[in-house]
């Protein structure tokens, strides 16, 4: 079967991303694309999910963690992890080095005001930072395996 | 800066140029996604928020 032109059209041929290009795609917005050679898109999806992150902490919001008997948690949590290093220095900017691993899994505090205007939507900025960039990881995915250009 | 309004204009502003950027190639492609995007989302909450008056 040959190959459709455009996204992801054709049969798969088990041709995997490197692992290590993933990873880096997901610490650092952007950087997939970047390493790629796609300077110009990283460097907008770069400014976009830092400016989402950054909106979302400025206003208050707070970083989904982990908590017991709370399974709708882990979904704020994966949703927040999708930034990255972001998230993992927003989290040790709150807890501290020591709290971050002392307070692993159910007892990390992620930081924001309950009470501020901006709490919700401040989370709203946080969940969709991380969830923009965990596409990016798939499309840099679909990149380094010739689904995409 | 937390303007209801205002934040949810950058949330969209923001959304819409990610997709542009993800989903088009050419500028001009980008340009129409993007202003389709943000339009839908802006105008979009607007309305649904006028609607929700009648909702108790």
């Amino acid at each position: 079967m040959t190959k459709d032109s455009g996204r992801g059209g054709g049969e798969p041929d088990g041709k995997k991303a490197p692992p290590l290009l993933l990873a880096a795609a997901w610490l650092v917005p952007g950087i997939g694309h970047w390493i790629l050679g796609k300077r110009r898109r990283a460097l907008v999806f770069f400014a976009v999910v830092v400016c989402a992150f950054a909106t979302g902490v400025t206003i208050n919001g707070e970083l989904g963690t982990p908590r017991p008997g709370e399974p709708f948690s882990w979904l704020a949590t994966i949703a927040c992890l999708g930034n990255g290093l972001l998230y993992l220095v927003r989290l040790a900017w709150v807890n501290g080095l020591s709290g971050l691993l002392d307070g692993l899994p159910f007892g990390l505090n992620g930081g924001g005001d309950p009470v501020s205007v901006g709490f919700s939507y401040g989370n709203t900025f946080l969940y969709t930072g991380g969830l923009m960039n965990l596409l990016l990881v798939l499309d840099v995915s679909d990149i380094a395996r010739g689904e995409k250009d | 800066m937390v303007d209801h309004l205002f934040l949810m204009l950058w949330h969209a502003l923001l959304v819409s140029v990610f997709f542009a950027f993800l989903w088009r190639r050419s500028s001009r492609d980008r340009l129409q996604l993007f202003g389709k995007a943000f339009l839908i989302m802006a105008v979009g909450s607007v309305v649904l928020g006028w609607l929700m008056y009648a909702v108790p």
